[in-house]
């Protein structure tokens, strides 16, 4: 437990009665975020990721467990002092959740309405915020005139209205398409760069947690079953579904899948071996492919080749046929390994990826 | 008018009748709007908030109200309007003429009022609320700053519907007594076999409808924004 968590979930469990069922959906669940963290949840839908951040602002009270935000016991509070509380914790939605009959300075004067600003420094606010999201144009028309990416914008600057220390975005860029999704993601990196913003991001697209996340969690069935920070994550997944998510972020599925069904064209024997090699950090700089040639005269061809740049860590996959004399090729695979590179032998008819 | 005096022959003689008759029409659609129309939105609201999944849930006072709403709305308003007699002599002090006729107006229309309202709001996403607990509001502030807002279209038509259907039940008031156009319609038109003043008083009600209808929709076409 460190000192520095701002949000501090501890043992919390959340069941739904459902006609004579119970059925749990958050089971003893702890997760500490800390201050200036952009902390990934993943998981499938049905996993309780949402069920679970509800009860940072108990929008969903917990069967049990404890909720410490900034120090402060949510499940304890009264509704007047979790109200006061709710203010310091945006939020925002898979479907926006803006308010169609209001225009788009409205919605996000919204959360000032009964504040203690005057109504000129509320206009002031407004303007601000909407700058902030790029949408100062757009003060005065209504959210059925824009566009998904547009409406999570103004939905963020309603969820920046009071100035909160945390953003919990629930599936917030689901609905939008790829590029939309990278701008806004952008904009939630941001806003945690300029504003110190601790955010709280779940989705079901590790692409998500891979472009601004520092830390992850993997939910499965109510349970967090992996957690740490992104890189160890991406570059040693020990769980069957963070690695399932990693390589559909990485597309390292697809691309196996097509190698494999031409595997008979590679030729693979005892002199060509397909061989999936993975690194983290410093070890890309290395010209490693002149390397193993130089030194063992092993030829390398690349299938593919991906390179992620996780906190600015690079963290690279490469899937290969390498070919030369069986010994060399073992004393090359020692090389790439003393080098802190992974080495894995494909099988084509093992349909696993390492 | 020549015209007018052919095809109304009686009726063109009861000018201050028919005045008269569409004053208290208008008089007891208008009362009983006011008055059934915040007891109706008041329940309306009521049945919302506290039915199950709603910002104050409460199972006891959500089957109160639903029970209540659904007991008014399955008595005929003919027989409503003799079994309150007694209530409508203790409040207005007579069971006869246009403002007792208020009181049956009132009961028999607040509850098909508060299942409007109650159908309206439910039309109000649920993820618009909840956007709205996140910010830190209050039940209150839900109330009238999110439902009454977002629900005000689908509230208007509603209410038209709603200020229609009791045109209609003035009219059934009215011809046992309570005044009004429909009064006029039956008890002199049909009685007497006066045809003439029975069309004409239809046709002054179709009018009225129609403007009721007719502002209803301009005014829910402006306050809508949904698309």
């Amino acid at each position: 437990m460190t000192k520095d968590a701002i949000i501090q979930l501890k043992d919390v469990d959340v069941t739904f009665h459902n006609k004579g069922q119970t059925v749990p959906a958050v089971k003893h669940v702890s997760l500490d975020v800390n201050r200036g963290d952009i902390y990934g949840v993943v998981g499938y839908s049905g996993a309780g990721k949402s069920t679970l951040v509800r009860v940072i602002n108990r929008l969903q009270r917990p069967t049990s467990g404890q909720v410490i935000v900034n120090g402060q016991d949510i499940l304890a509070m009264k509704a007047k002092d979790l109200r006061q509380a709710r203010t310091k914790i945006g939020m925002i939605f898979q479907h926006f959740n803006l308010m169609n009959a209001r225009t788009i300075a409205d919605n996000v004067d919204y959360p000032l309405k009964g504040g203690k600003l005057t109504h000129a420094q509320r206009k002031e606010k407004v303007a601000k915020l909407l700058a902030l999201v790029g949408l100062s144009e757009k003060a005065n028309d209504y959210p059925a005139q824009l566009s998904g990416g547009q409406k999570q914008r103004v939905a963020i600057a309603r969820a920046l209205a009071n100035d909160p220390e945390i953003l919990i975005s629930d599936e917030a860029t689901s609905a939008l398409d790829p590029k939309t999704t990278t701008a806004i993601l952008e904009l939630l990196k941001q806003l945690n760069k300029d504003l110190g913003l601790t955010v709280v991001l779940i989705t079901h697209e590790m692409e998500a947690v891979k472009e601004i996340c520092n830390k992850v969690a993997v939910m499965e069935d109510g349970e967090i079953i992996e957690r740490g920070d992104l890189v160890t994550i991406f570059s040693e997944p020990k769980q069957k579904l963070t690695q399932d998510f990693i390589n559909t972020a990485t597309q390292i599925d697809q691309a196996l899948d097509k190698i494999y069904k031409q595997a008979n064209a590679l030729g693979l024997d005892d002199h060509h071996r397909l061989v999936q090699l993975k690194y983290v950090g410093a070890s890309t700089d290395a010209p490693l492919i002149t390397e193993l040639f130089k030194r063992y005269q092993v030829v390398s061809n690349i299938l593919y080749g991906n390179v992620e740049i996780l906190q600015d860590t690079p963290l690279g996959n490469l899937v290969v046929v390498m070919a030369g004399e069986p010994d060399q090729l073992d004393q090359a695979w020692q090389y790439c390994r003393d080098a802190g590179i992974q080495v894995t032998q494909l099988k084509p008819n093992d349909s696993e990826v390492a | 008018m020549k015209l007018f005096a052919q095809y109304f022959p009686n009726a063109v003689t009861m000018k201050s009748d028919f005045l008269q008759a569409t004053g208290e029409t208008i008089y007891m659609t208008l009362f009983t709007a006011i008055i059934a129309g915040i007891i109706g939105m008041a329940i309306g609201i009521g049945l919302t908030v506290t039915q199950s999944g709603g910002i104050l849930e409460n199972k006891v006072v959500y089957n109160i109200l639903d029970k209540l709403v659904n007991l008014f709305r399955s008595i005929p308003f003919v027989i409503l309007l003799a079994v309150i007699a007694p209530v409508t002599r203790l409040i207005v002090g007579t069971a006869i003429g246009t403002t007792a006729a208020i009181v049956p107006l009132i009961i028999g229309s607040a509850p098909f009022y508060a299942r409007q309202i109650q159908n309206a709001l439910a039309e109000v996403d649920r993820g618009v609320i909840e956007a709205a607990e996140a910010v830190g509001s209050g039940p209150i502030a839900i109330i009238f700053r999110v439902y009454l807002k977002e629900g005000l279209a689908d509230i208007i038509r509603s209410s038209v519907l709603t200020l229609i259907s009791l045109i209609d039940l003035t009219a059934m008031a009215g011809a046992i007594g309570g005044g009004g156009l429909g009064n006029l319609a039956i008890n002199v038109g049909y009685s007497r076999f006066e045809g003439d003043v029975t069309i004409l008083a239809m046709l002054i009600i179709l009018v009225i409808v129609f403007a009721i209808q007719l502002c209803g929709d301009l005014l829910a076409r402006h306050v809508d924004h949904n698309a």
